[in-house]
């Protein structure tokens, strides 16, 4: 048979089976240059112009304002370095790369545009992934499928750290299957470097190193030396040192333990069907139902390929199932492999496997899942102004604006209070005025270290610490408790309308402006 | 009776012809309050209470502080009993130690002003805690002002007798108010707006209040507040209902009606040993960042300086300027959008000064001998430069906002961050690199994977 990858004669005749007589004609391993780089090009274009229509239009959410804030610091912008410590729950990786951008100024735009290249470079890797494991037809759809996907499409529009971690951990699984392919060890020393750097776009990388522990553990034929294990761990641990090494040296390393404390006894945000819910529909069912068949429809010839994919899925869903905080974008490097399973399903690529539909089929069945993906993103990333909101989901209307408005309309060192410490976080970036959330726990273990609780409110504003308090509805869906208790306290300071930002929306037929954020100034 | 009723009538008539001159065409063309001399169109002033100079800012750069090695003698007539180094008191307890005219000259010493221990140990005070001092760790607040605008380092209690004179001299220009005008009559006299701002106002507090409900802090209030000692402040509802609570001030603030000119007092945060000196620098920060927060910022002067010395060890020596002053220096500053940034004013200057600049910046006549010849502030303004935008003042007092970000130096990350990248560039291009040679040289046998 014509092998689909480039892959070592041993892996050739091991997978070589009694059924192989009766399999369908196989695909070619390489396609011909006037399809890939055509079709490379026109998926290139198609994901960029995803992840960068109208990407500015909304400004930033509470998480990108924070990383953006610490690139900010990190850079030594005068208004900003004193509102956001640079040190929080996260290694700095992304912040850094934003930092040196940053030097010219703190703009959200260039932070975007910098998760959006990330973003991109995930599609060329996933390409090359699905080339390597199952050749270049897989190869393309698989980047296709990225391109268009609406879980990462929409993720890497923000300036998130899961773009940047799905992209190394990408690069990582990608040495890995070199590592597989060749047994050459440096691949897999390379892949210790790979773990390292995905870990330093953010820790919950670290999933990655049982991962590729399962993977290894799990192939036998694999022969690993305990010197390239010993190998992986130097590289991993050289590129990772800067996290620990910084913190040490910076003065962060309490704040880093705090996180800890805090993230290990946190309280759950979301219920167990989360993910189930919200990223299955992100993904699209019909990605996810083509991946999992993929799966199924592998057992009969089963190879170390679909195990390292597996595990690769497999390990983070556990955990961020398991584990109680549930974040929109936690789950996203587990895109590439559906698409990469997904895309083998529809390209039929089955070395010795009856399942392959008919060219018609597969021409339809890409056709319907690129498109119908496509439309899907099309759908989130051309709707702006939407008054619901789900972090990681996207930018927070309004928010840019009030911020701007502060920064323009109030002193320097005004301070604000709001419902909650996302919009403080938002107002901080854009209006350059440090705010508090008046939900942040007084309970050390019940609170975000980096924010600071409002044990007295009432004492914040008669010592004239604070001058303006900042009511979003966003935050009021979430919290009706303390969202009564701030307007309690605009009510008890004589609170005035300094300004109010809103959306249009139809009410009873008739477009109207819905408040959406609006700023109290309120006096002792 | 008879003439009682005579008199109501007379005065209804002369009030209605007064009201009906108040409405003619004439009395419309009465000119309005008289412009201010310089850009400064509201000026407020604060008193607090009981800090010396040194005591606050002895050891500020570039003021006239602390001298270096002075020791306070124990005892000035026996040098051998020793002798008392400032030194820095942080949260250390206090009492309040006299501060009582017997004990202003017993420190004073005939000139020699070598008694501040002494004075106290006779009253059966620990005499050591004159010469304490407070630092920018102490008054965060009150030296980030200094850093920004204006310190005055030659600024004197008006009198030695403490400050019950001191307000008097404040609001008149003289230590007693006797039956002569105050700043207020001059300034309601020509229709200049202005407001007496006090904390907790009792409007029953003055000098109409029973005598069998007069207790201490009827006493404090109209000591502190002198106009409420004249009749005329409490019987006359126009005078009186410009004495208002402290309130009053941010309302003023938030609707744009803050008055010419203010005066005013706290106590609970006046910082008069032992309170707290948190509570008074938290009241100035409110007061300033209320003001800077404000429309009015832009043409306005906030004064704020300290009643007496409070019993606190100062060296330098009061000038003689008549029977009464002055008095020890006390702490005084000045903010404003015009104010000279992070200036020592060197200026002499007493608590008149505050009148003073009211009289000349609103061409009134001055009320008391003492302001008549005082100086006034002006060489603290840069009236030539355009006003300085508000910013407002968060030093850490305590509270939920005021902890500073501690930052990692940027090149320690850049480069720990800048390596990481090296590193993984590194070993990447050497297993490319590796890989190609590999290839080169005829393939490595692989170990399989079917799984």
């Amino acid at each position: 048979m014509v092998q689909l990858i480039t892959r070592p004669r041993a892996v050739a005749v091991a997978e070589r089976g009694p059924d192989q007589a009766a399999a369908p004609p196989p695909l070619p391993a390489r396609l011909p240059p006037w399809v890939v780089v055509p079709s490379g090009m026109v998926i290139g274009g198609v994901a960029a112009f995803l992840r960068l229509w109208q990407l500015n239009v909304l400004g930033f959410n509470s998480d990108e304002a924070v990383y953006a804030g610490q690139a900010a610091a990190i850079a030594g912008d005068p208004a900003l370095k004193g509102i956001f410590p640079v040190f929080r729950a996260h290694p700095l990786l992304y912040q850094f790369v934003t930092a040196v951008l940053f030097r010219g100024g703190s703009r959200d735009l260039v932070a975007r545009l910098l998760a959006v290249a990330f973003g991109l470079a995930t599609v060329y890797l996933v390409y090359r992934l699905g080339s390597l494991l199952y050749g270049q037809a897989v190869g393309l759809l698989a980047a296709a499928l990225l391109a268009v996907c609406p879980y990462h499409v929409v993720v890497t529009r923000q300036a998130l750290l899961d773009g940047a971690l799905t992209f190394f951990a990408t690069l990582t699984v990608l040495l890995l299957a070199k590592f597989a392919t060749t047994g050459f060890p440096p691949w897999l020393w390379a892949a210790g470097a790979g773990f390292g750097l995905t870990f330093l776009a953010k820790e919950t990388g670290l999933v990655f190193a049982p991962a590729t522990y399962a993977f290894l553990a799990l192939v036998p034929s694999i022969r690993v030396r305990f010197r390239d294990v010993a190998g992986w761990a130097v590289c991993a641990a050289l590129v990772i040192a800067p996290f620990p090494l910084s913190l040490l040296l910076g003065g962060g390393s309490r704040t880093a333990k705090g996180f800890l404390v805090w993230q290990l006894f946190r309280a759950p945000n979301h219920d167990w069907s989360f993910y189930l819910t919200q990223v299955s529909q992100a993904l699209g069912p019909l990605l996810l139902v083509a991946a999992l068949l993929a799966l199924v429809a592998s057992v009969g010839a089963w190879s170390w390929r679909e195990t390292l994919l597996a595990c690769w899925a497999a390990v983070p869903v556990l955990f961020f199932q398991v584990w109680p905080v549930k974040g929109f974008q936690y789950l996203l490097p587990v895109a590439v492999v559906v698409v990469v399973l997904a895309a083998k399903l529809v390209v039929g690529a089955w070395p010795r496997h009856r399942l392959r539909l008919p060219a018609a089929a597969r021409g339809l069945a890409i056709v319907a899942l690129v498109a119908g993906l496509g439309l899907a993103s099309w759908g989130r990333v051309s709707s702006a102004g939407s008054t619901s909101f789900l972090a990681g989901s996207g930018g927070v209307p309004g928010g840019r604006e009030a911020g701007r408005w502060l920064q323009a309309s109030t002193p320097p060192g005004s301070r604000l209070l709001t419902i909650g410490p996302s919009m403080a976080n938002i107002l901080a970036f854009y209006g350059h005025r440090r705010g508090y959330g008046l939900s942040v726990s007084p309970n050390p273990l019940h609170r975000n270290p980096a924010y600071q609780p409002v044990n007295n409110p009432d004492l914040l504003i008669r010592s004239g610490e604070v001058q303006y308090l900042v009511w979003d509805s966003f935050t009021a869906a979430r919290t009706p408790y303390f969202t009564e208790r701030l307007l309690r306290y605009v009510r008890r300071y004589h609170g005035q309308v300094v300004h109010t930002e809103t959306v249009p929306v139809r009410r009873d037929g008739a477009p109207t402006a819905q408040p959406i954020i609006v700023v109290y100034q309120v006096r002792p | 009776m008879r003439t009682g009723a005579l008199r109501a009538v007379l005065a209804l008539v002369a009030a209605g012809l007064l009201t009906t001159a108040a409405g003619s065409p004439a009395a419309a063309a009465t000119p309005g309050p008289p412009a201010p001399r310089t850009p400064i169109r509201h000026l407020v002033m604060l008193m607090q209470e009981n800090h010396s100079f040194d005591n606050y800012f002895g050891t500020y750069p570039g003021a006239d502080g602390l001298p270096a090695g002075v020791c306070m003698p124990v005892r000035p007539d026996k040098p051998e009993r020793g002798c008392v180094k400032p030194h820095h008191l942080g949260d250390r307890p206090l009492r309040d130690h006299s501060h009582d005219y017997k004990t202003a000259l017993r420190q004073l010493d005939g000139g020699k002003m070598d008694g501040f221990v002494r004075a106290l140990n006779v009253r059966r005070q620990d005499g050591t805690v004159a010469m304490g001092y407070y630092d920018r760790g102490d008054l965060p607040f009150h030296w980030a002002v200094a850093d920004q605008y204006v310190l005055f380092d030659r600024f004197f209690s008006s009198s030695l007798r403490g400050g019950d004179a001191n307000h008097t001299f404040w609001v008149a220009g003289r230590p007693e108010l006797g039956n002569g005008p105050t700043i207020f009559d001059r300034l309601q006299q020509r229709g200049i707006s202005w407001k007496f701002y006090i904390a907790g106002h009792d409007p029953q507090l003055n000098i109409r209040t029973p005598p069998g409900e007069r207790d201490a802090h009827w006493g404090r209030v109209l000591d502190d507040v002198p106009i409420l000692k004249l009749a005329r402040f409490a019987d006359d509802r126009r005078l009186a209902s410009h004495i208002v609570d402290l309130g009053e001030y941010y309302k003023d603030l938030q609707e744009g009606t803050l008055p010419a000119v203010s005066f005013m007092v706290d106590y609970g945060a006046s910082e008069h040993p032992p309170g707290d000196l948190v509570l008074g620098q938290r009241l100035v920060r409110s007061l300033v960042n209320g003001l800077m927060a404000s429309s009015a910022w832009k043409d306005s002067a906030f004064l704020y300086s300290y009643d007496d010395w409070g019993g606190w060890y100062d060296h330098v020596r009061p000038p003689k300027v008549d029977a009464d002053g002055y008095g020890f220096r006390v702490p005084a500053l000045l903010v404003s959008p015009y104010a000279r940034r992070g200036h020592v004013d060197h200026t002499q200057l007493d608590q008149t000064a505050g009148i003073r600049f009211v009289e000349e910046n609103w061409g009134l006549a001055p009320v008391g001998g003492r302001d008549a010849a005082a100086r006034t502030f002006t060489a603290a303004f840069d009236f030539s430069s355009p006003p300085r935008g508000p910013s407002l003042l968060f030093e850490n007092l305590g509270g939920t906002g005021g902890a500073t970000l501690r930052r990692p130096a940027s090149g320690l990350l850049y480069g720990f961050y800048g390596a990481a990248f090296g590193v993984a560039a590194l070993v990447l291009a050497a297993a490319f690199a590796a890989s190609r040679r590999q290839a080169r040289l005829g393939g490595r046998p692989d170990h399989g994977g079917a799984g």
